[in-house]
């Protein structure tokens, strides 16, 4: 067995593999970019080396700077993670021409499945089901519409090195498919440096069903169990589960198999996955290997009791696979949500910035598991992927695994900056979600949109209600225990209030009786009675009690007179006071937004790449007026409406902030 | 005795509608309360005990005698209670005679200042005022001046808070403007010294009310305000919770909050809020929300000079006045607005006893001729004033930069700071090190890479909190993530700290 390894990634990935070498007394090496010194994989490591600047060109990609680091510390082992260099043949086999080993499967399998077009060729002769498309190489826009053209539209043009949805577009007709062809092989170059795309079938309403396979380097193969990862946003992964609510023990077997022949045929060691699309006749075809432990292993492993990195590392050391076929194991139910930092409300722009809160629920064995690279005061830089931390969740049955879930996603306090909690809150009540018949479009069906606060309806007001209150009382309690006041004349504080919900533009008001009890406060409210006890502290954003014995987590925000509540992705706005002042309250006019249209302010923190547009232009709707990079992502900012520029605010190469203004018209 | 009773509740019901339902409904259509109900909210209920109630005006001139005496002559005075602590309070009543200021109206107001300087206990003003009551002449005027008078009295013995919620015009602004804070509702209130008639008729500029005087524009360009609020309810919750702050007079120590607040609780968050990169700013309010009682800072004039925080804030219980460099805005430095600012504030909280906590990240005082030409020297000098007389706690935290003469300025050990603590990102030096090797190594100016090893030299030597600590004028060297612990600390050990400055008139503060 190794004595030390070296992880050659970042983030909450590199922090997880740390955790299973510990456990195995293994020494750790991390790398680290300029912009990641203070990360949090830095400081779990036992070792750390700078490997250059914050761009990953220059830093993760670098295989030169990863091997230094090697020798240096004397690593004998590389683990990948996922992404950066995790699927690149190259970069294995140097390793292996150093003797250095690599934590993943050999160069050979990587090679040939890291190739779409040679991955399905070896599908095709593996006697996996494979979907029909175009597996050579495409000369440009024109061969790419006749290819398409012939296979049949919908078709789906996606990189060749690419992954994760990156480098990926879905073509309905012949405009569609020049476009997508040559906007497809320009992220490729840019993003892979590998210009190469092919052209598929494009399957209507399929779910992505994925099969985890292990083999070792002695010939044994095991699957383990299917992961559903149906639900996605423009390609990218949101909730993933295991077992999949749609696979039978029958077809869970055929799937398993056809994975572990693909995975025998290019002999593969370690682990993999093998990913299916899958349409509603149940019916499944190939779709490609990812040759490299996926973002998604943690519900895999929860189901099956193994530590897939600890495997990983064995079968990279030439130890045999523990288990056959037999052993594998599938208790219960697992979910992960990934949770990002982006704004679900702003069109899930990437959110960058400092974190003044990062405290995620608390880990509970076999229950909730938290992966994460951040923490409390940490930053989160535009120089990297948005998933900051991975919740994942395990009960004995998919209610259970989604009870969990809520819960867990209640007390997960993020601040400074946006995340998808809401929306992800919101996906775990949603009836469809619940009844398991979901494909990859869920999202873009049941959101078509975008998402706002109004899609979150809440099913428990009265709840809210009860504990604005006891917040309100608690604060009002506080101050009327203030010194120094006249004696027989001490502020005695009223057990009547009305609790207004402010909804827009509506001032909702429901008067309560609020008592204090030991422990709390008993509520009454439309007759009904709510005994809300919490030792929640003034002040404190995450709120534990229990309202009438059973127990509840929300979160808390006072801003001058209102208090804002978060519970299952709601955030529901109060105030509090007595009737008469609700009353006088009344008499207040409501004042109008101000008017924001005369301005295109930056949707995100990030780097203004190009102002399109000059002072005095007229300018369509729809036209291109700005390009904003953040997270990797280049944003591209149009004209709501048809309009003159008056001023342009803000010079290319700047640094913005969120609602900073760029342009202002006329 | 019947009979009288009968008429005294008559005479009350009356009194109490004021200007009559009809002008009581336009104060309401335009978006305000009355005199009255503004009283009922920012009181405790039942608390108001109203004196003057049947007073009227003496004015005979124009037709006044003819006009039918409203009693209570356009405001209501008295006392009551906010959390059981005496506050005094006059509220202009506009459905009156446009809450002008008459003779006897000055008399009621004069009255309750009167009393709130004999038991000691603070005053708030609902300014709500068309001015003076034309038809009184020389009488009403002579009612400004001795409401003047007492706010001049009053100031530094008892505190006195304005709220305008409604016009202030005229010489009627001076009474709020010698008060200690000023409050202000939007849309609703305005104060200027002249309209906008008399602004477009001598200087031809146009402007409405609200622009001139509003809300906005006084809590954000001229200063006079501390803050804005959207409407009366919510401007009256506020000023109640603001007064838990404020001590009844300048005798007595400021109230005590009992909370669950652990004094030693730690934030590690704080570790990571300065960034290596010493001209990348943070957000200096982060700290001071992580490191006050229950998260709760209340601050003041947020959109003024914003490169200084200023506002209250609870240790231990025990209000504190905040005031802290901003590096999000101008890089924290002061300027002649930031100074003026902070001065303020830091001689009301020696006046009332009201320990001083000081974050300091300045880099010095802003150059360049508009400050210059609009007397930086002078300005600045108003805060190195305040804090060198200031007698109450001072507790310093350096958090990164400390140069030049901003330094000394921020609650210095030289101005007989308390505790002074620094963070271990701390720098205390003249200037920047980039600044400072440019004037000594001055004939080294064409050689780049000799000035960079210079630039690392003087970095390594002075960019540091431990220069300063050799000397003593840094106390400590703290973590981050103790700063709470290490404030309320030395807060409890100041507690009965006595401090006399040498007898005199007043000083002479460079105003």
């Amino acid at each position: 067995m190794f004595t030390k390894i070296l992880i050659a990634n970042r983030g909450e990935i590199a922090c997880r593999v740390i955790k299973t070498a510990r456990k195995m007394g293994i020494k750790t090496v991390a790398v680290y970019s300029e912009a990641d010194k203070d990360a949090l994989h830095v400081d779990l490591a036992d070792e750390a080396v700078c490997i250059g600047p914050a761009a990953s060109k220059e830093s993760y990609l670098v295989m030169d700077k990863i091997i230094a680091a090697c020798k240096e510390t004397g690593a004998q082992a590389v683990h990948p993670g996922y992404g950066f260099l995790s699927e690149n043949a190259t970069f294995s086999r140097r390793l292996e021409e150093e003797g250095i080993k690599f934590i993943g499967p050999k160069h050979y399998s990587v090679g040939k499945m890291g190739d779409k077009i040679e991955s399905k060729k070896l599908a095709l002769e593996a006697k996996v089901n494979t979907i029909p498309g175009y597996n050579e190489a495409i000369a440009g826009p024109d061969q790419a519409v006749e290819i398409a053209k012939g296979i049949g539209y919908p078709v789906m043009i996606k990189a060749s090195a690419g992954g994760g949805g990156k480098g990926l577009r879905v073509a309905f007709n012949d405009k569609e498919a020049h476009e997508g062809f040559t906007s497809c092989v320009n992220e490729a170059k840019n993003a892979f440096n590998d210009d190469r795309v092919f052209i598929e079938k494009y399957v209507l309403e399929p779910r992505h069903i994925e099969i985890q396979v292990l083999g070792d380097s002695h010939g044994n193969y095991v699957y383990l169990n299917e992961r559903d990862c149906s639900i996605q946003r423009r390609h990218q992964k949101v909730i993933e589960e295991a077992p999949s609510p749609f696979v039978d023990p029958a077809m869970r077997k055929a799937m398993g198999e056809q994975a572990v022949a693909l995975a025998r045929a290019v002999q593969y060691e370690s682990a993999g996955t093998v990913e299916f699309v899958v349409g509603a006749d149940k019916s499944f075809y190939f779709l490609e290997m990812n040759t490299r432990l996926q973002v998604e292993h943690p519900v895999t492993e929860l189901i099956t009791g193994l530590d897939l990195v600890e495997q990983m590392i064995r079968v990279a050391a030439g130890e045999k696979l523990p288990m056959t076929q037999a052993d594998v194991q599938l208790n219960g139910w697992s979910m992960e949500c990934r949770i990002n930092a982006e704004d679900p409300f702003r069109g899930f722009l990437p959110s960058t910035g400092r974190l003044v809160k990062f405290q995620p629920p608390e880990e509970i064995p076999g229950q909730v598991r938290v992966d994460t690279g951040v923490y409390d005061g940490g930053e989160i830089s535009m120089y990297y992927d948005s998933m900051i931390a991975k919740l994942i969740v395990h009960g004995a049955t998919r209610e259970q695994a989604i009870a969990r879930m809520r819960d867990a996603l209640n007390s997960f306090v993020i601040r400074g900056i946006s995340s998808n909690i809401p929306f992800q809150a919101a996906l775990m009540q949603h009836p469809r979600f619940h009844s398991g018949n979901f494909n990859t479009g869920f999202i873009a069906e049941e959101y078509p949109k975008g998402f706002d606060a109004s899609m979150v309806p809440h099913d428990d007001p009265a709840l809210l209600v009860s504990v604005a209150a006891f917040v309100y009382r608690s604060f009002t309690d506080r101050s009327a225990s203030i010194t120094g006041q006249l004696q027989g004349h001490e502020r005695k504080v009223s057990d009547k209030w009305m609790v207004i919900r402010l909804k827009g533009d509506q001032k909702e008001q429901h008067p309560v009786i609020a008592r204090p009890i030991a422990g709390g406060y008993h509520v009454e409210y439309k007759g009904e009675k709510y005994e809300i006890l919490s030792n929640w502290q003034l002040g404190e954003s995450l709120f534990r009690g229990t309202c009438n014995g059973e127990e509840f987590t929300l979160q808390v925000e006072r801003h001058k007179t209102k208090y804002s509540l978060f519970h299952w992705g709601a955030r529901a706005d109060f105030m509090v006071m007595s009737a008469r002042a609700a009353e006088l309250l009344s008499l207040m006019p409501e004042k109008p937004a101000p008017d924001l249209s005369k301005f295109l302010m930056s949707p995100m923190p990030g780097l203004l790449r190009e102002v399109a547009v000059k002072v005095g232009q007229d300018v369509k709707a729809g036209e291109k007026l700005a390009v904003i990079e953040a997270m990797k992502m280049e944003n591209i900012l149009k004209a709501e409406q048809d309009c003159k520029v008056k001023k342009i605010s803000a010079a290319a190469g700047e640094s913005l902030s969120v609602d900073q203004i760029i342009i202002e018209f006329e | 005795m019947h009979d009288i009773i009968r008429q005294l509740e008559k005479k009350r019901e009356m009194a109490r509608l004021g200007g009559g339902q009809k002008r009581i409904d336009s104060q309401h259509a335009k978006g305000k309360l009355t005199a009255r109900e503004r009283i009922e909210l920012l009181l405790d209920p039942d608390s108001f005990e109203e004196w003057d109630l049947f007073k009227e005006h003496r004015c005979t001139d124009f037709g006044m005698d003819q006009a039918e005496k409203t009693p209570g002559d356009g405001v209501v005075v008295g006392y009551g209670t906010i959390n059981g602590r005496l506050v005094f309070v006059f509220s202009q009543d506009f459905t009156v005679f446009g809450g002008s200021l008459s003779e006897t109206h000055a008399e009621k107001i004069c009255k309750v200042m009167d009393h709130a300087m004999k038991v000691g206990a603070p005053v708030i003003g609902i300014n709500d005022s068309g001015g003076a009551r034309i038809q009184e002449g020389v009488a009403s005027l002579g009612g400004y001046a001795d409401v003047f008078q007492r706010n001049v009295m009053a100031s530094g013995v008892v505190p006195q808070i304005s709220m305008i919620m409604g016009p202030c015009a005229g010489g009627a602004v001076y009474s709020p403007s010698m008060t200690d804070f000023i409050f202000m509702v939007k849309d609703s209130s305005y104060m200027f010294v002249t309209g906008p008639e008399v602004v477009k008729t001598v200087t031809h500029e146009d402007v409405t009310a609200e622009e001139l005087g509003g809300a906005v524009t006084h809590t954000s360009k001229s200063g006079v305000a501390d803050l804005a609020f959207e409407n009366d309810v919510e401007a009256l919750s506020m000023l109640r919770r603001f007064m838990n702050f404020l001590p009844a007079n300048n005798r007595e120590k400021p109230p005590v909050t009992p909370t669950e607040d652990p004094a030693d609780r730690m934030d590690h968050s704080l570790d990571t809020l300065v960034p290596d990169n010493a001209n990348k700013p943070y957000d200096m309010k982060e700290l001071i929300i992580k490191v006050v009682d229950d998260n709760d800072f209340f601050e003041m004039q947020p959109d003024y000079a914003k490169n200084i925080i200023i506002g209250f804030g609870r240790m231990d219980g025990n209000p504190v006045g905040i005031v802290a460099n901003q590096p999000l805005v101008l890089a924290g430095c002061l300027d002649i607005k930031s100074s003026i600012k902070a001065a303020r504030f830091v001689r009301f909280c020696d006046a009332f006893n009201i320990p001083v906590v000081t974050f300091v990240d300045v880099p010095g005082f802003m150059p360049g001729t508009q400050q210059e030409y609009g007397g930086i020297i002078k300005h600045g000098a108003k805060l190195l004033y305040a804090y060198a007389e200031c007698t109450v706690p001072k507790v310093t935290v350096i958090t990164r930069k400390a140069y030049g003469g901003a330094y000394d300025v921020m609650s210095s050990k030289h101005l007989r700071g308390d505790v002074n603590l620094a963070w271990p990102s701390a720098e205390i030096a003249v200037m920047g090190p980039k600044g400072a090797v440019e004037i000594i190594f001055r004939e080294e100016k064409n050689d780049p890479a000799k000035l960079a090893q210079r630039e690392a030299e003087y970095k390594e030597k002075f960019a540091n909190p431990f220069v300063a600590g050799a000397r003593g004028f840094i106390d400590d060297v703290i973590m981050p993530h103790a700063t709470r612990k290490r404030i309320c600390r030395s807060l409890a050990m100041l507690r009965d700290k006595q401090l006399d400055n040498p007898w005199r008139k007043h000083g002479n503060i460079p105003l």
